[in-house]
């Protein structure tokens, strides 16, 4: 019972811990093109775990939860997709 | 192994009205933040350069001061939904203090922020300077607007907490208001990596 009445704090630390990682990431100058699709999967999960637990979208009927999921996934993917598409060089 | 069912709600918590609010929003910033990865790739050394000039330390602590006042806000949200008739003063009490720090946190956000584009007007920046900055005014300027209503939005159900207007049978308005303020978050989640750190 304890564990699950402290799941927003869980949910908080978790958030804080990878937000620290993406800010250390620019901070120390270590991002790369194969960290960008790590950074671009944790930015996913804090969002996942935002809608979920503090929107409350988890206990709720899973078409309303796959709104934002879907959002998250449409636009980190096509963020992605213009990251690592190679770009086209004119002579 | 019998399997366990959990009961789902039928709706989101809050106003059918702020879940249509929160999916345009998406939509619009959805394509703008996809607009801005495309834009990148036509000039990809003018963003990088560009990008050197924004501060990602104000930017870190900004995206903390939105998960720690959605943290805030979703704790008063959990004291509406176990409330009962013989509770309604104390949770009404409970939630105001947790709305009071997720305000405080909403001015911290508003002031850093503020503080920061005074860093870059100073500069001489301007929405045409180039195609990086024409992106970042206009992402962070309309996100700022979002915190400002945002923020104004959780005043208003601090107001009612304080008369203790919230009972077991009406907490919709906390909801909706919760709902608003963690889609505010879910954004910046997104806007602080794409423009403060890829490269």
């Amino acid at each position: 019972m304890t564990h699950r009445k402290k799941v927003l704090e869980y949910v908080w630390i978790v958030l804080v811990i990878l937000t620290v990682f993406a800010y250390l990431l620019g901070y120390l100058k270590l991002i790369n093109t194969s960290l960008v699709m790590i950074l671009l999967v944790t930015t996913f999960i804090k969002g996942q775990l935002v809608a979920d637990y503090f929107m409350g979208l988890k206990t709720v009927q899973t078409k309303y939860r796959l709104l934002p999921t879907g959002w998250l996934v449409i636009v980190l993917s096509l963020i992605a997709v213009a990251y690592y598409l190679p770009v086209a060089t004119t002579y | 192994m019998p399997k366990l069912t959990v009961l789902k709600e039928k709706y989101p918590p809050g106003d059918f009205g702020v879940w249509v609010i929160i999916y345009v929003e998406l939509l619009t910033f959805g394509l703008f933040f996809v607009g801005y990865a495309f834009s990148r790739r036509e000039n990809i050394e003018m963003f990088n350069t560009s990008q050197l000039m924004l501060n990602q330390t104000s930017g870190f602590i900004n995206t903390f001061i939105l998960i720690t006042s959605s943290y805030f806000v979703a704790k008063g949200v959990q004291l509406m939904h176990t409330m009962t008739q013989e509770s309604v003063e104390e949770s009404n009490k409970k939630a105001s203090v947790w709305l009071l720090l997720a305000m405080v946190c909403g001015i911290a956000f508003v002031l850093i922020k503020g503080a920061e584009f005074v860093h870059i007007f100073g500069e001489g920046i301007t929405l045409s300077t180039n195609k990086f900055f024409m992106f970042y005014l206009l992402l962070t300027m309309f996100h700022f607007m979002h915190v400002v209503l945002g923020t104004i939005i959780l005043f208003n159900i601090y107001q009612r907490t304080r008369l203790f207007g919230y009972t077991p049978d009406d907490t919709r308005g906390f909801e909706s208001g919760a709902s608003y303020w963690h889609m505010v978050d879910l954004l910046w989640i997104v806007l602080f990596p794409l423009v403060y750190i890829i490269r």
